[in-house]
């Protein structure tokens, strides 16, 4: 459609359909932009090493990279760790978040509960996350349990502390519409209280998410078999830095996607805010 | 009917601030009530309303006392206090948790045709006006046909030509299946120009100072003599009021 054609087009059921394609190109050009930087940064980089102004040896160049990836999908080795940590953080996430709602819906809602557990959380906050690790040990050996357990507790506090504090921010003035309209505790906690916590609780998933992703790599260097943690040992150990920069990619791509992914689902449940847009977004 | 009972209220800090209110609003009656602010204008509609249990006396709808919250009585705050997260219909639905959903879209439906604001039943609170806000708060409370509305200064947020327009909405809601309303506003104009009655408060504690009945036919004509001078009289009684109250009401004590 030509520009002229797009301009007369407005009075009738044309500007819908234009703006629909407008949509469209902005759907696709967004999450294309965000890969401009790394794509250059490529380039650039792989220029660089094959004019010898880097030192492929220490740094090497994407090239080499995608090959060590080829190599390894084929073996089936990339697909494997890939699992074993995806596999780690779902389940460390799954348990740190269901814990962080369960304590942190009950320390929202309830005084006397905030009174009695929010102090003894709040101090356990303050106690570096890598220092359970002697213990976890010690309780779960090394195994699986034990890694599940410290990504656990990574993700744990920032569900548990975003999810009380927003609970804790709700506006009493539309929780006493709840109970002009005669609802239950139940039924506020629900209606009310819930959705109106939802924006602070989806933070605290997003964040506890990136938390997941650091631990699941400490988890790994406390001694793994498989996973993308292992691989950076792995390369360190053989002194192949291509496979420990594989592993640094997928980290990177993988965390990206995963958090975009929470990211799509936050802006679909909290499309009612009234928030502010950053000049020049849709 | 609507009975207020020497109902006084004093919360937990040990302030007075609605002492021996006696009151009845005759079914189906528009009362106005002004004061100054912090007189117990709010305390007294939220003590009718039953989110505030009173610390003596009683209020008594159709001869039933309040113990709480209650779908025969609506209230409008001076805020909207729409779920931004709910439609504008489902926020009206709010009020009708218990009905059987199509029942429930009927009645949510035909409100929000009466407030004026069907083509916006999908639309989110935060893309509505601060007058289609309020219209949608009233419509919530209107949706279970309570005996009596309750409004605390419902359009005082508002500018004058929304103010005037809600106003004229308001007796046409009121005129459908008139409920008992009491309207508190420190627009001595939209008291005059809506109540069967005007009560004037007075604070310190919070008591119902004086009373006038408006016997005019509505619409009323802002500029009659008869309006001017009702004008002029509620002015002198808020000026009365506003001293302390010397002692309390004869015989009472709290
Ligand atoms: N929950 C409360 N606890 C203590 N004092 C209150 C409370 N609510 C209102 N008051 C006091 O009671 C008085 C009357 O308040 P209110 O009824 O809101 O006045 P108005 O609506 O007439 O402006 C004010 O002095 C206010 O500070
Ligand atoms: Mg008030």
């Amino acid at each position: 459609m030509s520009q002229a054609e797009l301009l007369l087009s407005e009075s009738g059921p044309g500007p819908r359909r234009a703006a629909g394609f407008a949509l469209l190109g902005e759907r696709l050009w967004r999450p294309a932009s965000a890969l401009l930087l790394p794509l250059a940064g490529a380039i650039g980089w792989e220029a660089g090493a094959e004019q010898g102004l880097i030192d492929a040896h220490l740094l090497p160049p994407p090239s080499q990279l995608l090959a060590t990836f080829a190599a390894l999908l084929a073996k089936g080795e990339a697909v494997q760790h890939i699992a074993a940590t995806g596999q780690r953080v779902a389940l460390g996430f799954f348990f740190g978040m269901a814990a962080g709602t369960v304590l942190g819906a009950t320390t929202g809602y309830f005084d006397l509960a905030r009174r009695l557990l929010d102090p003894s959380v709040q101090a356990l906050r303050s106690v570096p996350p890598l220092a359970w690790v002697p213990l976890f040990i010690l309780w779960f050996g090394i195994f699986e349990t034990s890694k599940v357990m410290l990504i656990a507790v990574g993700v744990f506090f920032p569900v548990y502390l975003n999810l009380a504090g927003a609970m804790h921010g709700v506006d009493r003035k539309l929780v006493e519409v709840g109970r002009v309209h005669g609802l239950s505790h139940a039924r506020i906690i629900r209606r009310v209280l819930l959705p109106a916590a939802l924006p602070g609780y989806l933070i605290g998933l997003r964040s506890g998410l990136g938390l997941g992703w650091m631990f699941v790599v400490a988890a790994e260097f406390m001694g793994a078999s498989e996973g993308l943690g292992f691989l950076l040992v792995d390369g360190q150990m053989m002194g192949r830095p291509t496979t420990i920069l594989v592993a640094i990619v997928l980290f990177a791509v993988i965390g990206k996607s995963t958090d975009f992914a929470v990211a799509i689902v936050s802006a679909r449940l909290l499309r009612w805010q009234d928030a502010f847009k950053p000049s020049g977004s849709a | 009917m609507l009975e207020l009972d020497l109902v006084a209220k004093r919360f937990a800090n040990g302030h007075l601030a609605v002492a021996a209110a006696s009151l009845v609003v005759r079914e189906s009656e528009l009362v106005a009530i002004v004061g100054g602010s912090g007189c117990g204008k709010s305390t007294l509609l939220r003590l009718i309303a039953g989110l505030e249990r009173p610390s003596a006396g009683q209020v008594r709808l159709a001869g039933r006392p309040i113990e709480g919250p209650s779908p025969e009585i609506g209230i409008v705050f001076q805020e909207p206090r729409l779920m931004p997260w709910l439609s504008v219909a489902d926020n009206v639905r709010f009020g009708l948790a218990a009905r059987p959903r199509i029942e429930a879209d009927k009645a949510v439906r035909e409100v929000l045709r009466r407030v004026g604001l069907e083509d916006f039943a999908k639309a989110w609170p935060r893309e509505l006006s601060g007058g289609m806000a309020q219209r949608v708060a009233i419509a919530r409370a209107l949706v279970t046909r309570p005996k009596a509305l309750l409004l605390d200064e419902p359009f005082s947020a508002l500018d004058a030509f929304t103010r005037l327009d809600l106003q004229d909405h308001l007796i046409a809601l009121w005129n459908h299946d008139r409920p008992t309303m009491v309207l508190v506003t420190h627009d001595i104009d939209e008291a005059i120009a809506l109540g069967d009655r005007v009560l004037v408060m007075g604070g310190r504690p919070g008591r119902i100072y004086r009373e006038l009945s408006i016997a005019a036919p509505r619409p009323r004509d802002r500029t009659a003599p008869a309006f001017v001078q009702a004008k002029r009289a509620i002015l002198d009684d808020l000026r009365l009021a506003r001293r302390p109250a010397a002692e309390p009401a004869d015989g009472y004590a709290i």
